[in-house]
């Protein structure tokens, strides 16, 4: 079957990170390090700007880690209509000591009790669905 | 001291539209872009036939060669669009000069047009293709939002209070309430409405966030040798520094350091080119999209710290004439407009020509600070003859 995020293709950034939405539709949270000097790049990008390879390695991380930065959404802006039943609805730049710190967005899922930057978090993914418009995701939950 | 380049230009003409609310503009962008550009040049005392040079910046779509016939223009020699979106105001001051100091262009204008009926500005151009997937996908879907993100750990993490967002946004609505110009010209912003007003994406009240105006606004450089000869006091551009260091440009949330607005190395090369520190500084247009990152701008060019915020971004520090740090003297984004962050520069200017609605008494310094966290920035200090 093919990949839902292609048929849902979005266009915008560096475009480097077709390995990721296709690892989240397998069930697998991945992200991108260089195959070289082993730099965790992200966003994913199309070559190492520490040492110059072109090669990535997408590497299976575990998803746990802590609130870094977040935002209670609450007004349906225009690009992202799927969420408008939703709102207010909690986005969180979760950081990720195993990979480098590396800090990946997700909407936040269940109990909102509390959030705060740092507090502990750990990664379910969702399969496509139309509020995340057709592609898997990471859903972020908050860890006690 | 970038001995090239400093106060070797000046501003001598400054030219703005009515602005109206968005999507309300009974005039096409071009034909608004026109109207700032002539606006301009009868303020300078100069022909628009003799622009020669045209700069704009992110998204604008009014380049050069659609403007020049309706100018009558006799020569263009210079047209060129400085990259990023706000974050690229005061860089195309800085490329308009440096087209002057290399002698590729006499008279330049730089230029900002918005209309939203005819430019459908938020939905193609704010986007810019910036927007990534990760965003998208995770229901981000404005800068609001992610703006949000940043001044959330700047509040949650780093100590600033929400009191310095309040205050920014205060002080702009207090200066707009005197600027017959204003869009906010009649908004009264006090704690309590501010506090009391819905939330957009959180730490953000409404009157933290800009919002779109139809308009235009634009400037007019030329030598500082042909300056003196011109009708109007010149505002001379002492530095116009753009760029971003390692760890910034198109990082998405990966930016380091994360909170800040990008100007770290930007801001050390203003002070260096100028031979001026934030000190001497008398007042500041800082291009607020919202009150955090504007906030941020503040602080990377080192007007306060995290630590002392609370202290310097106040209310009554913030206005003009009194403040120490007088801010965004017609209203700024927030409140006077938000032609893209265009209307900061002529307003900027207006302050070294003692010409602002809320003029800081002999002001000789005055800065203007473009679209903060942006993923690539600039600033531009411009100086009275005195300053030179």
């Amino acid at each position: 079957m093919p990949y839902s995020y292609k048929e849902n293709r979005i266009v915008g950034g560096a475009g480097a990170d077709d390995t990721y939405w296709e690892g989240l539709e397998d069930g697998k949270f991945k992200l991108s390090r260089c195959a070289e000097c082993r730099t965790w790049i992200w966003p994913a990008s199309w070559r190492c700007g520490t040492c110059g390879s072109w090669e990535l390695d997408w590497t299976d991380v575990e998803p746990v880690g802590t609130v870094y930065a977040y935002t209670r959404t609450w007004y349906p802006f225009d690009r992202v209509p799927e969420r408008a039943a939703q709102v207010p609805y909690v986005v969180v730049l979760a950081e990720l000591p195993d990979a480098g710190n590396t800090r990946v967005l997700g909407v936040l899922k269940g109990d909102e009790t509390g959030l705060r930057v740092g507090a502990a978090v750990r990664g379910e993914i969702d399969s496509p669905t139309p509020e995340a418009k057709g592609h898997a995701a990471i859903r972020w939950v908050l860890t006690r | 001291m970038n001995t090239k380049f400093r106060g070797a230009t000046a501003v001598v003409g400054i030219g703005q539209t009515p602005y109206y609310k968005r999507g309300t503009s009974p005039d096409p962008e071009l034909k608004l872009a026109l109207k700032a550009i002539v606006a301009a040049c009868d303020d300078a005392g100069i022909s628009p036939k003799d622009i020669d040079g045209f700069v704009s910046y992110g998204s604008e779509r009014n380049d050069g060669q659609r403007l020049m016939p309706a100018l009558g223009t006799k020569d263009m020699t210079f047209n060129a669009l400085a990259w990023s979106h706000g974050g690229g105001i005061p860089g195309a001051l800085g490329v308009a000069a440096s087209a002057i100091v290399s002698g590729v262009a006499e008279t330049v204008v730089v230029y900002r047009a918005m209309a939203e009926a005819s430019n459908r500005r938020l939905r193609v151009a704010v986007a810019q293709d910036d927007t990534s997937a990760q965003y998208l996908v995770n229901g981000i879907s404005a800068p609001a939002q992610i703006c949000a993100m940043r001044s959330m750990r700047m509040i949650e993490h780093e100590g600033v209070p929400q009191s310095a967002l309040r205050a920014m946004s205060m002080a702009s609505y207090h200066h707009a309430n005197r600027n017959p110009t204003a869009v906010g010209r009649d908004i009264k912003l006090d704690e309590t409405t501010y506090d009391e007003s819905r939330l957009v994406s959180e730490p953000f009240h409404l009157f933290d966030c800009s919002r779109e105006n139809d308009g235009a606004a634009a400037v007019i450089l030329t030598s500082a040798d042909r300056a003196a000869d011109l009708r109007t006091t010149p505002a001379y551009l002492l530095a116009a520094p753009m760029g971003a260091g390692k760890g910034w440009g198109l990082t998405e949330e990966s930016r380091e350091p994360y909170t800040s607005a990008g100007f770290a190395t930007v801001a050390a090369r203003l002070w260096r080119d100028s031979g001026y520190g934030p000190g001497d500084v008398d007042v500041v247009q800082v291009y607020e999209n919202f009150t955090g990152p504007g906030a941020a701008a503040l602080m990377d060019h080192g007007f306060c710290t995290r630590e002392n915020a609370a202290e310097v971004l106040t209310f009554e520090n913030l206005i003009a004439p009194s403040g120490g740090l007088p801010i965004n003297t017609a209203g700024g984004n927030l409140a006077d407009c938000f032609i893209h962050g265009m209307a900061l520069v002529p307003e900027a200017v207006r302050q070294i020509r003692g010409e602002s609605p809320n003029q800081v008494p002999g002001a000789k310094l005055s800065l203007m600070t473009g679209g903060p966290g942006d993923s690539a920035v600039s600033s531009a200090l411009f100086g009275s003859a005195d300053t030179l």
